[in-house]
């Protein structure tokens, strides 16, 4: 019996259309699954069983009739929750939005209709994307399956957790300042933030509007190809929906990596800040392995991590803080000590330096650019440290600010993080791969024979046996 | 003469902060020194020739949104 859990969109999708896997049974061994294993892991808010198998057993009857619709029908899959689902509440793991029921599908949502998958629940987030992780929340946080009851990277918590402990093969979602590559990091799965306007926002709770990117989460690089197939597109009720041609994201996948002309961004966590050293060796043997298989790999410099990350907070803080500010004045009790914290940060930044943020916001955009020119895509950290223990709220608070993904916000170009290894404790080490806008394809050849050569996404946590 | 108090009223105040009680007082005045921290951190050469943030742009005919 193929091991349902871990099995991969592409691999289910050829079972599925090939009549050799029930759909219906596979979101039903899915749920038993969590059901088991979710009240140790929290990786859901909200589990959609009916809605699942009707869904389910629509897909069984379409493929049964000769109509399959591509690699998502049938495909079970889960969406952090502040992406609406008609009918379903989006709470953002917040009190403040406890009895949100949307009323219609997110572009997203709408699109993965289409395609046939499956929504099986509403998935953890730091609340409202920004506060956690969080004790003082109705729901408890997400916990990471690798290592005893460490975090799980954040805000899109729980679709990091769903994948690593094998509930899902593909989850969706959102990245302000990294939330998708973060819980990729630190849970040893694959997280893509596109191209900024690359996949429609609309029906997504802001964070920050000028910052914010839904991303594919999947635990293979082919199988985020497939899920971002699905989402990409222009979207015209989306103001930040760019009208830019969608290629076919597994086209090259098989090229390799031979006569690419890498950079390496080492100074990000060499010397602007200290990465921990097994973190630091993991993206060093990266760059060897890709030499290895035959890319050129030198180093640049891009501007200091500190300057990308001052622009992104002050950005952060005040389009935050204008989505929140009448809520915050109602009722800011209903809010979780951490986001409450860091969504009143922006009700002290002044105009001026919001505006100067988007300032820097365009030379750091420049400057990055013309650095990347030469270059097919560069290569570097995403989290600077392995995960740490959850109930540590010292630990979780240095951890937050030690990244490398914030750059590539700013600047929308599309980034992904990927499984780089395991420290000696066995806990994820990643690295993070960033491209030329639209230019995700090029991600994906890289992070293709990167996987293929170190096969570190065939390692599952070893404790997630329900049994 | 303003207490510490006084000052982080008139800024909540301002905000349309109306209803935060100490520990949330507590909270904006971290997020007051906060701010402060990262002002000082931004570059001082930064020109409005530099600017972004404008993308409004008047409709054109028949457009119901800019």
């Amino acid at each position: 019996m193929t091991d349902l859990a871990f099995l991969g969109i592409a691999d289910a999708a050829d079972l599925i259309r090939a009549r050799k896997l029930s759909p219906v049974e596979y979101v039903e061994a899915l749920l038993d699954r969590i059901g088991r294993l979710d009240s140790r892991y929290h990786a859901f808010i909200r589990l959609t069983p009916d809605l699942a198998l009707a869904a389910a057993r629509r897909a069984e009857k379409e493929i049964a009739g000769g109509n399959w619709r591509g690699p998502l029908h049938g495909i079970p899959t889960g969406l952090k929750d502040i992406i609406d689902c008609a009918g379903v509440p989006t709470t953002a793991h917040s009190k403040v939005l406890a009895q949100n029921v949307a009323a219609t599908d997110a572009a997203v949502t709408q699109r993965l209709k289409s395609a046939g998958a499956i929504l099986m629940g509403k998935l953890a987030t730091h609340e409202f994307a920004i506060g956690g992780p969080s004790f003082d929340l109705p729901w408890p946080p997400a916990v990471n399956p690798w290592g005893g009851n460490h975090f799980p990277g954040g805000s899109s918590s729980g679709c990091g957790v769903a994948l690593a402990a094998g509930m899902l093969p593909a989850a969706l979602g959102t990245d302000t300042g990294g939330s998708v590559r973060n819980p990729a990091s630190m849970c040893a799965i694959t997280g893509m933030k596109p191209t900024y306007g690359r996949v429609s926002r609309r029906g997504v709770l802001p964070l920050a509007y000028s910052l914010d990117h839904v991303g594919p989460m999947t635990r293979t690089v082919r199988d985020n190809a497939a899920l971002l197939q699905a989402l990409a597109g222009h979207d015209p009720d989306d103001p930040g929906s760019a009208n830019v041609p969608v290629p076919q994201y597994a086209a090259d996948l098989e090229r390799g990596v031979k006569g690419l002309k890498l950079g390496l961004v080492r100074h990000f966590y060499a010397e602007d800040m200290q990465a921990h050293p097994e973190q630091a060796q993991a993206i060093d043997r990266a760059a060897e392995v890709l030499r290895g298989l035959g890319a050129e790999v030198r180093e640049i410099r891009l501007a200091p991590l500190q300057d990308y990350a001052t622009c992104t907070r002050i950005i952060i803080r005040c389009e935050a803080f204008a989505i929140h500010r009448r809520w915050l004045a109602e009722r800011p009790g209903d809010y979780g000590q951490l986001a409450r914290q860091r969504i009143l940060d922006g009700a002290a930044v002044s105009a001026a330096d919001y505006i100067d943020a988007q300032r820097l916001r365009g030379r750091l955009t420049r400057r990055t650019l013309e650095m990347f020119a030469g270059l097919d895509a560069a290569l570097t950290a995403s989290s600077l440290d392995p995960a740490c223990r959850i109930d540590d709220a010292d630990a979780c608070a240095r951890l937050y600010p030690r990244q490398a993904r914030q750059p590539f916000n700013v600047t929308g170009q599309p980034a992904m993080a990927i499984p780089a290894g395991f420290t000696k404790d066995g806990l994820p080490l990643s690295l993070q791969l960033v491209g030329h806008p639209w230019q995700e394809a090029m991600l994906y050849r890289i992070a293709q024979a990167y996987e293929r050569a170190t096969g570190w996404t065939e390692r599952h946590p070893p404790n997630v046996s329900p049994a | 003469m303003a207490t510490d108090n006084d000052i982080l009223l008139q800024t909540a105040a301002t905000a349309g902060l109306m209803s935060l009680n100490q520990a949330h007082l507590a909270q904006l005045k971290r997020a007051m020194e906060s701010a402060r921290e990262l002002s000082d951190k931004l570059p001082k050469d930064l020109h409005y020739s530099e600017e972004i943030a404008v993308t409004f742009r008047a409709p054109a005919a028949g457009d119901s949104t800019p």
